[in-house]
C-alpha cells in the first residue's frame, strides 16, 4: 500500500476516522485501532510479516523489561553484568532478524566461489529470502529502545507501546526512525491537535505528493533508469544528467516519503523528528549527514559511533570510529558491494575532514562557502553514482563514461532540466519557508482550505506519471 | 535519573499564537472539503483506479457506477481542468531542446 495511491488514500480516511471517535473515548483502545491498522497496512504487502513484526517487538520488550529489573537488582547491590549481558543479547537477536533476511544469501553467494575452490562444497543452500519491507527500520527501532532501557535514557514501555513503535504505520516501511523516548510517551497521554500542526501536516502531505509523484517519478523514469540500465549506450552529457537527476531523484523521493510521514502522523495527532533540513546545501559532507536522513545519522552516531568510543583516544582512533561507522551504514542499506563503497567513500572523505581540520594551518583562510558548497554536492553525487549502479563494474562504466566527455546530450529535455532545477533549488530557498506558509494557513477557512488542498492535488495527478514507483527506500 | 523523553524538533511545530476553536472540526472540514473537491473534479482517477481492483460482482458494480459518475461530471465540464492539465503536461513531456532528435529516432 503506497501512500501516493487513492487505495492509502482511502485507508487513511478510515484510519483518521475511527481513530478520532472510537479512539478518542480511551487512549487504549485508540492504540489497538492503530495497531490494527498498522498490521493491515503492512499485511497489504505480506501477512506473513505481520508475524515477524509481533515478534520482533515482542522480543525487544521482553528484554527491556529483564534490563530493567536487572539493573534494579544491581543498584541493590547484586552483581551487575546481567543487564548488559541482557542487553548483548539483545542486539544479537535484533542483528540475526536483519541478518539472515538482508544478507543471507549475498554472505552465501559471495563464499560460494571460495568454498567451491577449497573443495568442500558445490552448491551452497541459497535460499532465496525476501526481504521483509522495512525491516531495517523497525529492528534498529527496536534496538534503539533495548539500548536506551539499559543506558536509562528511557523507562520501559508497556507490550503495547512497543508493538505500536515499531508498527506505527507511518514511519513503518522508510522512517523516520522514531525513538521510544520520542514516540512512547505520546502514545502515554491522548494526542491533541492543532490548526498550525493540521495546516503543516497537509502541506507536508501534498509537497511530498508533488516531489513524488511528479519530480522522483518523472526523472527516474525519463532519463535516469535507461541510463544507469546500459551506461554505454549513453554520451557523457546524458550520463552527467542522469548523476544530477538521481541527485534530485533520491532526494525528492525519499524526502517525500518522510514529508508524508510525517504529516500523516500529524493529522492522527502525533510529532514526528525532522528527518531532512536542505540536505544539498551543506558546506562539508560532515554537514551534509546532519541534513541528509537526520534520522538514521542520529542513529548511528547515538548507538555506534559513540558505542565505539566516538571523539575518544585520539585522531587515529577518531577517523577509524567514522569509517567503520559510515561502511555499516552503507551496509545498512543493503547487501551489495556498491553501497558498502559509497558508505566507504563517505567514511574516507569524513575522514580527510577530521583531519585538515586538525591540522590545517591557522593562517590558511577556510573555502569560500559556495565553492565548498559545490565540492561537497559533488562528492555526495559521486557517491550516488555507486549507490544507484547495480554493480561495483557499473558503476566504474558509468564513471569511465563521464570522463571520456563523448557524445552529446540526447536525453536531456526542457522538462527535465527543470525538474533538476527545481529539486536543487528546494535546498537554496528559506530553510522555514514551509512553517511560514502553515502559519498563514491555520487562518484560511476550513471550506477554502479544502478546495485549496483538492486543487493542489489534482494538479499533481494531472502531472504525474501513470502508475507509482515504490519509493527507493522501501528496499531498505 | 530517567527523563523517558527526548527533547526533538518536529517540522509540525509551530508557534501557537492561533485560533483556539475546534481544531480538529476544522481539519476535518478540510479533509471533507478536499475529498468532496477531488470527487467531482478527478472522477478519471475513481475509475481507474477501480477498474484496477480484481474482479468481482462488486467491482463490475463500482466500475459501471464509476463510468456513470465519470460521464455526468465530464458533461458539466468539470473534467475539464484536470483534462486541460494532462494535455499541458504532456506538452511539456514531449518539448525538445532545437538540435536534439525525437526520442523515438534515438
Amino acid at each position: 500500500m503506497l501512500f501516493p495511491t487513492l487505495t492509502f488514500g482511502l485507508f487513511f480516511l478510515a484510519v483518521y476516522a475511527l481513530v478520532w471517535t472510537v479512539g478518542a473515548r480511551n487512549n487504549e483502545w485508540r492504540k489497538i485501532l492503530l495497531l490494527v491498522a498498522s498490521w493491515v497496512f503492512y499485511g497489504a504487502w505480506d501477512w506473513r510479516f505481520v508475524a515477524l513484526l509481533i515478534a520482533s517487538a515482542f522480543i525487544n520488550w521482553s528484554l527491556g523489561q529483564l534490563i530493567a529489573h536487572a539493573k534494579a537488582r544491581s543498584e541493590e547491590g547484586e552483581p551487575a553484568g546481567q543487564a548488559k549481558a541482557l542487553v548483548t543479547l539483545g542486539v544479537v537477536a535484533n542483528l540475526t532478524i536483519l541478518g539472515f533476511f538482508k544478507y543471507f544469501d549475498f554472505f552465501l553467494s559471495e563464499i560460494a566461489p571460495l568454498v567451491t575452490n577449497l573443495g568442500f562444497a558445490r552448491d551452497l543452500p541459497l535460499l532465496q529470502i525476501v526481504l521483509p519491507v522495512g525491516v531495517s527500520f523497525f529492528t534498529f527501532q527496536g534496538m534503539s529502545y533495548m539500548i536506551d532501557v539499559y543506558r536509562g535514557r528511557t523507562r520501559p514501555a508497556s507490550l503495547l507501546d512497543i508493538t505500536l513503535l515499531m508498527s506505527f504505520f507511518p514511519h513503518l516501511v522508510a522512517g523516520p526512525i522514531v525513538r521510544a523516548s520520542h514516540l512512547v510517551p505520546q502514545f502515554q497521554r491522548s494526542p491533541k491537535m492543532d490548526r498550525g500542526m493540521a495546516a503543516m501536516a497537509l502541506l507536508l502531505i501534498i509537497w511530498g505528493l508533488f516531489k513524488k509523484a511528479v519530480i522522483a517519478s518523472e526523472l527516474s523514469t525519463q532519463f535516469v533508469d535507461p541510463v544507469f540500465f546500459d551506461p554505454s549506450a549513453y554520451g557523457s552529457a546524458d550520463l552527467v544528467f542522469a548523476a544530477y537527476g538521481y541527485a534530485v531523484q533520491i532526494y525528492c523521493d525519499f524526502s517525500a516519503y518522510s514529508d508524508m510521514a510525517i504529516g500523516l502522523a500529524a493529522l492522527l495527532g502525533y510529532r514526528f523528528p525532522r528527518n531532512f533540513d536542505q540536505p544539498y546545501r551543506a558546506a562539508s559532507l560532515q554537514d551534509f549527514w546532519r541534513r541528509w536522513h537526520m534520522s538514521l545519522s542520529g542513529w548511528l552516531r547515538d548507538y555506534l559511533y559513540i558505542g565505539l568510543g566516538g571523539n575518544r583516544g585520539g585522531l587515529f582512533f577518531i577517523c577509524r570510529n567514522l569509517v567503520i561507522t559510515m561502511v555499516l551504514g552503507g551496509i545498512w542499506h543493503g547487501a551489495k558491494w556498491t553501497f558498502l563503497i559509497w558508505g566507504g567513500l563517505h567514511g574516507l572523505i569524513l575522514t580527510a575532514e577530521r583531519v585538515w581540520r586538525e591540522l590545517k594551518p591557522s593562517w590558511m583562510p577556510a573555502m569560500p562557502r559556495p565553492i565548498a558548497v559545490l565540492l561537497t554536492f559533488h562528492i555526495v553525487v559521486l557517491g550516488w553514482i555507486f549507490f544507484r549502479a547495480e554493480t561495483f563494474d557499473g558503476a566504474i562504466a558509468f564513471i569511465k563514461g563521464i570522463t571520456a566527455w563523448h557524445g552529446a546530450a540526447t536525453i536531456v529535455t526542457p522538462l527535465g532540466v527543470a525538474l533538476v532545477l527545481l529539486g536543487l533549488s528546494m535546498h537554496f530557498g528559506p530553510p522555514r519557508l514551509m512553517q511560514g506558509l502553515a502559519m498563514r494557513l491555520r487562518f484560511v477557512p476550513a471550506p477554502l482550505l479544502g478546495l485549496m488542498t483538492g486543487s493542489a492535488i489534482l494538479i499533481i495527478d494531472a502531472m504525474r506519471f501513470e502508475g507509482v514507483a515504490p519509493f527507493i527506500y522501501y528496499q531498505f | 535519573m530517567v527523563s523517558g523523553h527526548d527533547e526533538f524538533e518536529s517540522p509540525v511545530d509551530l508557534p501557537r499564537d492561533e485560533p483556539r476553536r475546534k481544531p480538529l472540526g476544522w481539519t476535518t472540514l478540510t479533509i471533507f472539503v478536499t475529498s468532496l473537491f477531488l470527487l467531482v473534479s478527478n472522477a478519471f482517477a475513481i475509475k481507474g483506479w477501480i477498474d484496477e481492483q480484481p474482479t468481482s460482482p462488486l467491482q463490475a458494480s463500482l466500475a459501471y457506477w464509476a463510468g456513470e459518475w465519470e460521464d455526468a461530471t465530464a458533461s458539466l465540464g468539470l473534467a475539464t481542468p484536470r483534462a486541460e492539465l494532462h494535455r499541458l503536461w504532456k506538452e511539456a513531456e514531449a518539448a525538445r531542446f532545437e538540435q536534439a532528435p525525437p526520442s523515438n529516432q534515438r
